[in-house]
């Protein structure tokens, strides 16, 4: 068997090939990303990929895919045209969203403007109540006249969102039906009811609209890649990656590609996981730092943090997904003076122009450029591709240093301490809010700059241990390769009593729906190993928030209520601390986790082997915290062998990223060719 | 101003504030808190200036809220390290609390032995005792009924917790475990901002700390200095109404804003004595940012990076004079006072679109208004009360841009109870939520639409109480020619033989069945309607919300023989119905201008500055009466003849002048 993950950003494809039978990745690389048509970026990478992995005739090939088509088309509003059907009473469901807006500090802050136009929302009479009682039934000949007014006025693609479909979804399947004997058997329709059904009918039709309007970009994309893949390597399967760090097969990401649109930041989490699975550590805070923006994530008791409330584009994303924070702070934030303070960020020179030294135009300084001028980074880049321009950058930065009353360099490390604090302020409470203490977490950094600036940060927030994986730069294919194929489930009970049976038979249900939803995913002979995560959120009675509680199979089996109450109240105590085991508790949702493990590699490739004191490179001089260095030592990483030891001040170089070293830390070149930065 | 160290220590602050009002937010007790994220923590110099405030959780109308007062009182000699007080009580802290539901504490942060700061946190306690469940009721005529009220107190001294203190509050409280627990949050956070800033301290020394918090004030009071210079220096005046709880009550708010140079005065002479309702709030002696928000959001939205602290309020000094509604004293009560902030908001608005050349905004719904019933619970039958959900209205049309329908910026950090979860949890079903046409007020940039709630009991009986209603009597005004915007309405089984119009609601009873359609305010327009874009009025006949009627009444429109706007015959329209005279300032309804016909604004101010004079109980009484009586006369007195008013309306209620 044949792994290839492959993950799509704007600047770069990223790819990483296993070959089964062996325990580390054979190839990783980057190419250019070719947008808009990013599948010829694809191709060209595959064939080198081929080139490397050398299939036998015959051999398929298992492509875990991580795009951003989906996300692209809802940021860049290019989507289908839409029409929706929704309960009379409530057309303006879409415009009106949860009332509220974004900043109320803006006197001329506007809504979010609706996927949906107003005149293509249709009112349907009918109601259903609390538990799916009928109030007000279908009438057919209505819905039909509003189907064909849909229709004529050139939808492409409808949705529909009947209020209590969670609890009952017989009206929007009849609509459904209609639309079909209108339109044709293959109308392009997304139901509520079908992707999250849960209360909030707003969220639950937003999930249907975003799914409609995207549909057709990412069935083009995935069609044109599948076809590909399936003529280079018959027999081949495609999955795509998915907002909750698992992967789909590329059939049901055509018919659900909600599901795909915060994979990107999902994928390098899962990555991260299993790699701290694999080293021991089980608390973790993730740093994936890019261009615009850094994604910081938490992995608690070796879980990754599952948030019901993500936001894509201007949307909320109300279903389970990986939890990422992105802070305004990237290799591109601009630095500038500001009314006597210095200013790194929020405005960012982006991929074009991008920072000064790229030479693509930029003329702004940049964070990159602080980092060239500190001396962090060198000026040849990728083995020599890319080379710096270090006129361009002390150019760029001359101003501010002139405002600053220092020279070029000094006034560039005062913008990397600036960028730092940014980060601070961004990090502290996102951790705070899960009630986690960031000197307990381990620092696990990934992304263009995250091995640079990850370790000036740690030392910021008191983060004793950071540790860069052997391929950071393309961590989120790597994810493709260790990713299980994954799915969630659910069903609500707000608002009902339910009995330990009811709790049994509702799971076996879920559980049911979940191993029929994984065969239509994959061959089960590929599986390894499948298991079933039993979740519920419940709250004390008379509260109106719930707390996520994992509940063991067994205590469901056994119909143990006393189990899963004291789950509860474990749980609360540590997101809240504090919590009332005396309080009667309520079941809102029933949630299941399936997840199927394919063969991956066991283990990422180790370091060579070497003896003695490591040979610097090079030497440059390096500023940190407003002192210089000179002289510092900068080592090339295939220099380096495990259980080699540096101390800081250094630089560790290597193709794809510039690992930083600071003084008062120190290097270790541990297992699975992880380099490990901790303090003296 | 130390560039790079501002910068860090700006950001290093803020990250103490966030982490520690993230702590509150994740350990507190309440729903509401939980819900409507009705708290906050910031941190002050030793003298009470607050130099970092947060921004992504709790609320953000007490921006820069000064703790100078309250430290005096306390009096630094009695603050010892491991102190910690707290309390609710409005008139003791001179402001520094707004209503008694808002417990506050303050701890004074010490290193090395040397007080550095304050920190401060207050929570919207859930119910603070009282005579009803919640504290809250705009009927309530004075501050003993609201609950209990506790001058500034050690809660810990030196450390020990005073579990007198603490019982208090407990057992005057309905719900005290609740209420404990969000002290508790406040505590845990209050800690967390101290040992963050200790940890600054270790590490940079306490000077140079101390020294980065007067920078960070700096920076942020240049920034606001920058933005007050754009605005031409003059002094504006302006006035408006806020409509009592009583039928036909109208309170008189007015501000005149003075802008010299860099720095505002804003003065608030000539607002009605305190009400005996719920509505009063106490400002104090310093400026208080609860008044001001409008110049504090003016200043945020022309430089939204500005830090956001004291320095922001520093070239602001805002009065209101005692014992007005803005400025309260003893024994006012004020649990709805948001409703008398949202008109000082109002008035600002008025001053700023006159002094500003463009102009900025006209009036929005101006009220917040919060919809509870108390019903049975559907699964037990036992009788619950809930938040329904906030109404509040179109914002008004602002230069260059739309009002937001159904919403006003100033609100919008209210969020909607989804209609299948209020059908779960409550006996009340809501039958619609729907954008009402041809609502927004007619402008070059249009009001926004008013938002109609159409709610059935399902139960036997429920109890509706909604509170924070206004704007039912006189409908948010136009700016620059725009069209005023309408009033709200409270419609009885609308559409049937027992319809019937009941106004603001206090309570109201429904039996099974019976439907209520509240229909919000809309805002006002901004500029004049024959100047909106052809290509804006075609997007808003596509999407429904404005009548082919209207558009051809209001904006000129002509149409083709394809119903398409024809551009040309719509010029020419436009240009025979254009006058020469530029269009008035403000444009106000009917019902206002009959205010003002018989109280132009500085008469009216006059009457109540005369009335400030008289006895407490019953001056807001005396100016009532006597607004009343000579808006039905139709035309004003003199103010000799004023004088001798007030002094027999006093004689009638049997009191004479202080």
């Amino acid at each position: 068997m044949l792994r290839i993950g492959v993950d799509i950003g704007g600047t770069f494809t990223d790819f990483c090939g296993w070959r089964q039978g062996q325990s580390e990745p054979v190839a990783t690389f980057k190419v250019p990303s070719t947008p808009p048509n990013f599948e010829d970026g694809f191709r060209e990478g595959f064939e080198r990929m081929l080139d490397l992995l050398e299939p036998e005739p015959g051999q398929p090939a298992y492509v875990f895919h991580g795009t951003t088509v989906s996300t692209n088309a809802i940021i860049e509003r290019t989507g289908s045209r839409l029409a929706a059907f929704v309960t009379e009473g409530y057309k303006d469901m879409l415009e009106l969203q949860r009332f509220g807006l974004r900043n109320p500090l803006n006197l001329f802050e506007t809504r979010v403007k609706p996927l949906v136009d107003r005149p293509m929302v249709f009112e349907i009479a009918e109601r259903r109540m609390r538990e799916g009682a009928l109030r007000t039934p279908l009438d057919p000949e209505q819905v039909r006249a509003q189907v064909r007014a849909a229709r004529d006025a050139g939808a492409e693609a409808f949705v529909v969102a009947l209020l209590h479909s969670y609890a009952d979804a017989s009206h929007e399947q009849a609509v459904a039906g209609i639309i079909r004997e209108e339109v044709g058997p293959d109308a392009d329709i997304s139901l509520s009811s079908e992707i999250w059904p849960r209360p909030g009918e707003y969220e639950r039709a937003l999930l249907a609209v975003l799914n409609a309007f995207v549909k057709r970009r990412m069935g083009d994309y995935v069609g044109a890649v599948e076809t590909y893949v399936a003529g280079r390597l018959p027999g081949s399967h495609l999955f795509v990656t998915r907002s909750n760090g698992g992967a789909m097969s590329s059939g049901d990401a055509v018919e659900h590609p909600v599901h795909t649109l915060l994979s990107g930041p999902a994928s390098g989490v899962t990555a991260v996981q299993y790699l701290g699975n694999l080293i021991g550590e089980d608390n973790i805070l993730t740093m994936d730092m890019g261009g615009t923006s850094t994604d910081i994530s938490l992995i608690t008791d070796g879980q990754t943090l599952t948030t019901g409330s993500a936001e894509v584009g201007d949307f909320p994303l109300v279903m389970p997904v990986t939890g990422v924070e992105a802070i305004g702070a990237g290799g591109g934030s601009i630095i500038q003076m500001d009314g006597g303070m210095l200013r790194v960020g929020p405005q960012s020179a982006g991929a074009r122009p991008g920072p000064a030294c790229f030479g693509r135009g930029g003329t702004r300084p940049t964070l990159t450029d602080a980092y060239l001028l500190s001396g962090y980074l060198p000026e040849a880049l990728l083995g020599g591709e890319m080379t710096l321009d270090r006129a361009a950058a002390e150019a760029a930065l001359a101003p501010v240093a002139r405002e600053l009353g220092c020279d070029v360099p000094a006034a560039a490390e005062m913008a990397v301490r600036v960028a730092s604090s940014n980060m601070e302020a961004g990090v502290l409470p996102f951790v705070a809010r899960y009630g986690v203490d960031p000197e307990d977490l381990t620092l696990i950094v990934y992304g263009g700059g995250g091995a640079l600036h990850g370790p000036i940060f740690a030392r910021e927030i008191g983060v004793k241990r950071i540790v860069v994986p052997g391929v950071p730069s393309v961590f989120c294919a790597y994810g493709g390769l260790v990713s299980e194929v994954r799915h969630d489930l659910t069903t609500s009970v707000q608002g009902r009593s339910v009995t330990a049976d009811d709790i049994a038979g509702i799971f076996a249900d879920l559980r049911g729906q979940a191993s029929d939803w994984l065969d239509q995913q994959v061959d089960a002979s590929l599986l390894e190993e499948v298991d079933y995560e039993y979740w519920s959120e419940m709250r004390y009675a008379g509260q109106s928030f719930e707390v996520d509680v994992q509940l063991s199979q067994e205590a469901v089996e056994n119909r143990d209520l006393a189990a899963m109450q004291q789950a509860f109240h474990v749980a609360h105590e540590k997101l809240y601390s504090h919590c009332d085991p005396s309080s009667p508790t309520e079941f809102v949702h029933f949630r299941v986790r399936v997840k199927g493990r394919m063969p991956m590699p066991s283990e990422p490739r180790g370091m060579g082997t070497g003896a003695g004191e490591p040979r610097p490179q090079t030497r440059r001089e390096i500023r940190f915290a407003g002192q210089a260095y000179p002289d510092t030592a900068v080592y090339a990483r295939e220099d380096l062998w495990e259980g080699a030891h540096l101390s800081g001040p250094c630089v560790v170089q290597q193709r794809d990223a510039t690992v930083l070293v600071p003084p008062g830390y120190s290097l270790e070149c541990a297992a699975y060719d992880n380099l490990v930065i901790s303090k003296d | 101003m130390d560039a790079v160290a501002t910068a860090i220590m700006n950001n290093r602050f803020n990250a103490i504030v966030e982490e520690a009002s993230a702590a509150i937010y994740r350990t507190a007790h309440t729903t509401f808190v939980k819900l409507v994220q009705d708290y906050q923590c910031a941190i002050a110099t030793p003298d009470g200036d607050i130099f970092a405030y947060p921004s992504q959780s709790g609320v953000n109308v007490f921006i820069g809220i000064p703790l100078k007062k309250t430290i005096e009182t306390i009096g630094l000699e009695n603050i010892e390290e491991g102190d910690l007080f707290i309390t609710n009580d409005p008139f003791a802290s001179d402001g520094l609390v707004t209503h008694l539901m808002d417990v506050t504490m303050i701890l004074p942060i010490f290193h090395e032995g040397e007080l550095v700061a304050f920190g401060w946190s207050f929570v919207h306690a859930s119910d603070i005792g009282g005579a009803i469940p919640g504290s809250i009721s705009p009927a309530f005529h004075e501050v003993l009924q609201e609950g209990v009220r506790v001058r500034p107190t050690k809660l810990f001294s030196r450390g020990v917790l005073n579990e007198t203190v603490k019982n208090f509050f407990m057992d005057n409280s309905r719900i005290p475990e609740e209420i404990w627990g969000d002290f508790q949050a406040m505590i845990s956070g209050l800690k967390s901002m101290s040992r963050r800033l200790g940890q600054l301290c270790d590490r940079h020394g306490s000077d140079r700390i101390c020294q980065s918090m007067e920078d960070v004030i700096s920076y942020g009071e240049g920034k606001a200095r920058e933005v007050i210079s754009t605005i031409p220096d003059g002094s504006y005046a302006f006035s408006d109404y806020l409509e009592g709880f009583e039928e036909g009550q109208l309170a008189h708010v007015s501000v005149t804003v003075t802008v010299e140079g860099d720095e505002l005065t804003v003065d608030y002479e000539g607002t009605d004595p305190q009400l005996p309702a719920a509505y009063n709030l106490v400002s104090g002696e310093t400026t208080h940012p609860y008044i001001v928000q409008a110049l504090v959001s003016f200043i945020l939205t022309m430089e939204p990076l500005t830090p956001r602290n004291a320095g922001l309020l520093r070239p602001i000094h805002s009065r209101a004079p005692r014992g007005s509604i803005l400025n309260a004293v003893y024994p006012a009560s004020g649990g709805a006072r948001a409703a008398s902030a949202t008109r000082a908001y109002d008035v600002l608005l008025g001053c700023l679109n006159q002094a500003l050349p463009d102009g900025l905004a006209a009036a929005g719904a101006g009220m917040a208004g919060i919809i509870v019933a108390a019903a049975p619970d559907p699964r037990t039958g036992r009788q619950r009360v809930n938040v329904i959900n906030p109404i509040v209205g179109g914002s008004g049309g602002r230069v260059g841009r739309d009002g937001v329908d159904a919403m006003e910026v100033r609100y919008s950090a209210l969020r909607s109870v989804p209609t299948e979860v209020l059908e779960i949890e409550t006996s009340i079903m809501l039958r619609a939520v729907r954008l009402v046409p041809d609502s927004r007020a007619p402008g070059q940039f249009s009001g926004g639409a008013a938002i109609s709630l159409e709610l059935e009991s399902t139960a036997e009986k429920a109890l509706i109480t909604v509170r924070s209603m206004n704007r039912f009597q006189l409908a948010p005004w136009g700016v620059r020619g725009g069209a005023h915007g309408r009033t709200g309405e409270t419609l009885l089984n609308p559409g049937t033989e027992r319809e019937s119009s009941v106004g603001i609601i206090t309570q109201l009873g429904l039996e099974r069945g019976d439907v209520l359609r509240i229909t919000s305010p809309s805002g006002g327009g901004f500029g004049d309607p024959l100047d909106r874009d052809l290509a804006a009025l075609a997007a808003d006949l596509y999407h429904g919300l404005l009548s082919r009627e209207r558009a051809e009444a209001d904006y000129g429109v002509v149409f083709d023989a394809t119903g398409e706007i024809d551009a040309e015959a719509t010029e020419a329209r436009r240009a025979e119905l254009r006058s020469d005279t530029p269009p008035p300032a403000f444009t106000f309804c009917a019902a206002r201008q009959a205010q003002d016909a018989a109280w132009p604004m500085d008469l009216r101010r006059q009457l109540a500055t005369r009335a400030l004079a008289f006895d407490v109980a019953t001056r807001s009484r005396m100016v009532d009466t006597l607004h009343r009586r000579q808006v039905a006369a139709g035309t004003p007195m003199s103010e000799e003849d004023l004088q001798q008013a007030l002094n027999a309306e006093a004689q009638a209620f049997g009191v004479y002048a202080a």
